[in-house]
């Protein structure tokens, strides 16, 4: 009895979802489309900083340092100045990002020996161009000295990098795990947070439970339905990633596939609640997209979860979406297999039960 | 079991409002019981309450002896239910609707199909069996619900206003469907507040403001306002009102081209309108016509709700 009660409501709900079209649009194209805009955004393009330079020096060992900056893959001089003053205006009105300032007098100082300064002039409003600035100039300097260490004479610390995970992880690879995570919350979420709630809107509900039907028959029967629907989301997303975009996973895919789809039914689950405790469509959308919101700002893959504050490692340790990118991320970038990740999968596994579980036992059998 | 539905003491209040007001019905096996009573009077409500839709404030329901809302599984079972509101899905086929529900209630596989057939041959739904639920007229709809409504063979079937917004030779043919159910054995409890189709019901009961201000027949109902049944005698020649009077209870006394119109109460007009024309006869009266004089039901409601809020003041001062 039971099983051709959920067969019932499953095959309903997929007979619904094929002759809605704006669900159908949902489901294909939000993921084709989020995972083609990223790959083109994200993918390919080596993307430069504008500076601009004031060089004040006369001698030639400015025109060194000068080399070893147009050297620098991650900027370029867009512009040059007579003064630092021209030099503040250009990064003031937006022109460039920062201005370098070689002083007057740069290589006779070196020469005799003593010290010197470089003054660097930073547009601090976008914290990565800065910090990326920062590091540029530091590799100047530093390799700079080197020269000028090697030519003059003297002891100086070479610094020699080896890479884990390496040799290189692109802009691309280290974004992949958070635009899945994004599709896999977003869309599922969505899509089924108005599942209920539309039948109580459309009277459908008030007919659906004077029949022998339970809640947990038309909770489970609308998960399973929505699951079949967007588990395309997850092919299409990895598929877009390996195929499309080139990005390896390193470890097993059906492990990376297990982590997404954990996390698929977790944000199913999450919609299904959502709806069950919205009185209309317009609330249960609001709420589905409101709830994504923290879920994208503490999933770690914006900033670090070590840098943030102790309260906000608090949050976005109960951020399912937090746990999803770190997995993803280890499967993906690190090679890992499900068995190194226990930790990730089984706070996934919790919060998917969790969703799964409360959703029937909130939702009431009545019109009231 | 004599009685389908019993309801004693029945109460509902959203906050200060009393919508059903300390509510008595009864409802034999095998009877059309029809609910009437204006827009917001309580019939909705109160039949929520009979399927379990909404929780009672106070007050005990037993359908077919099961006690609700503690019983609801198996006052399903046994109960066709059609809302107010169109409520099946409209981006389903009239098929499709048909076979989702059976489903539910555990058919499956030819057993289903043989009815959903049997339920679009009995409805005259055959030929738009594909046609999308949303697609369909309002006739048909009504139909379909209906269909739903039959799909397991209910025992008892509550329609809450199925003829709301539907023409009236629509609203007719929806009837037959009713008066063919019932005479196959069907309880069907129906609410409405077109006057005109409360005639069909075997019992009715007249609902407002949460109370139930009248139950019984549709002549029980109509002999009750005036204390009987009203009949119309014209009687030749002008009659002086004395000569009568002392023996009849006349309402009213007119004359009409040298005719006398005379309007009697009689207890049951059946019984006693023989007699009466003998009487008349024996006193040389030339008798010309006498009729019952048919009171509808909207006039009978009228009067019973304008007494009953006298009462209501009366009560209160």
């Amino acid at each position: 009895m039971r099983h051709i009660r959920i067969t019932a409501v499953v095959i309903k709900e997929l007979i619904q979802l094929k002759r809605d079209p704006r669900s159908l649009v949902m489901i294909a194209m939000i993921p084709l489309i989020v995972m083609l805009l990223f790959g083109v955004g994200y993918g390919g393009g080596t993307g430069k900083i504008s500076i601009a330079v004031v060089n004040l020096d006369k001698g030639s060992l400015s025109w060194t340092v000068l080399d070893s900056i147009m050297k620098t893959p991650s900027v370029y001089v867009k512009a040059y100045a007579n003064s630092i003053e021209e030099g503040r205006e250009l990064v003031k009105d937006g022109t460039v990002s920062a201005t370098v300032v070689i002083p007057e007098g740069f290589t006779e100082e070196l020469m005799k020996g003593a010290s010197t300064q470089v003054l660097v002039i930073v547009d601090e409003s976008i914290t990565t161009i800065s910090s990326t600035i920062r590091n540029a100039m530091l590799a100047v300097t530093y390799k700079f000295q080197q020269e000028l260490v090697r030519s003059v004479g003297g002891s100086s610390v070479e610094l020699i990098y080896s890479s884990v995970y390496g040799p290189k992880v692109t802009n691309l690879e280290a974004f992949t795990p958070l635009v899945i995570g994004i599709v896999l919350q977003l869309v599922p979420t969505s899509l089924i947070s108005i599942a209920i709630c539309k039948e109580k809107e459309r009277g459908t509900f008030e007919q659906l439970i004077m029949s022998p039907i339970s809640r947990y028959d038309i909770i489970f029967g609308k998960l399973l339905a929505f699951f079949i629907a967007t588990i395309a989301d997850m092919l299409i997303t990895l598929m877009v990633a390996v195929w499309i975009f080139d990005v390896s996973v390193r470890g097993p895919l059906i492990d990376a596939m297990v982590v997404s789809t954990l996390f698929l039914l977790g944000s199913l689950g999450l919609g299904m609640l959502i709806s069950v405790l919205s009185r209309n469509q317009l609330q249960a959308n609001q709420a589905a997209i409101f709830i994504f919101i923290p879920a994208l700002l503490f999933s770690g893959a914006l900033m670090p979860i070590d840098m943030l504050s102790p309260s906000a490692r608090i949050l976005a340790n109960l951020t399912p979406m937090y746990y999803f990118v770190s997995a993803f991320r280890d499967i993906m970038i690190k090679g890992f297999g499900l068995w190194q990740i226990t930790w990730e999968v089984f706070a996934l596994s919790v919060y998917m039960v969790l969703m799964m579980v409360t959703a029937p036992l909130v939702l009431r059998l009545r019109v009231d | 079991m004599e009685y389908a539905i019993e309801i004693s003491g029945l109460t509902k209040k959203f906050g200060d409002f009393v919508a059903v007001d300390n509510l008595d019905l009864r409802v034999r096996v095998g009877e059309i019981f029809g609910f009437l009573g204006p827009n917001g009077a309580g019939k909705t409500t109160t039949i929520r309450m009979m399927c379990g839709l909404m929780r009672q404030s106070k007050g005990t329901i037993r359908i077919y002896g099961y006690s609700i809302p503690e019983e609801r599984s198996e006052l399903i079972k046994i109960t066709g239910y059609m809302a107010q509101r169109f409520s099946l899905y409209e981006d389903l086929s009239v098929y499709e609707n048909m076979e989702f529900f059976g489903k539910l209630y555990g058919l499956n596989g030819e057993g289903l199909h043989k009815r959903i057939r049997e339920l679009l041959e009995f409805l005259d739904l055959e030929d738009v069996k594909d046609r999308l639920a949303g697609r369909l007229s309002g006739g048909m709809k009504q139909r379909l619900a209906l269909g739903v409504a039959l799909i397991h063979r209910p025992k008892l079937l509550v329609l809450d206003e199925p003829t709301a917004g539907v023409d009236p030779p629509i609203r007719r043919a929806f009837w037959e469907y009713l008066r063919g159910l019932n005479k196959e054995g069907t309880t069907i409890l129906v609410t409405t507040h077109y006057m005109d189709e409360a005639e069909n019901c075997d019992r009715i009961g007249l609902m407002n403001k949460g109370r139930l201000i009248a139950e019984g027949t549709p002549k029980e109902l109509k002999r009750r306002i005036f204390g009987g049944d009203l009949v119309e005698v014209v009687l030749q020649g002008r009659i002086q009102g004395d000569v009568i009077k002392g023996f009849l209870n006349v309402g009213d006394l007119k004359y009409k081209d040298g005719e006398t119109v005379l309007r009697l109460v009689l207890k049951d007009a059946s019984k006693e309108l023989p007699s009466l024309l003998k009487r008349l006869d024996s006193m040389g009266l030339k008798v010309q016509s006498a009729e019952p004089i048919n009171v509808t039901l909207e006039e009978v409601f009228i009067e019973l709700v304008t007494k009953s809020e006298a009462r209501v003041r009366g009560e209160a001062y």
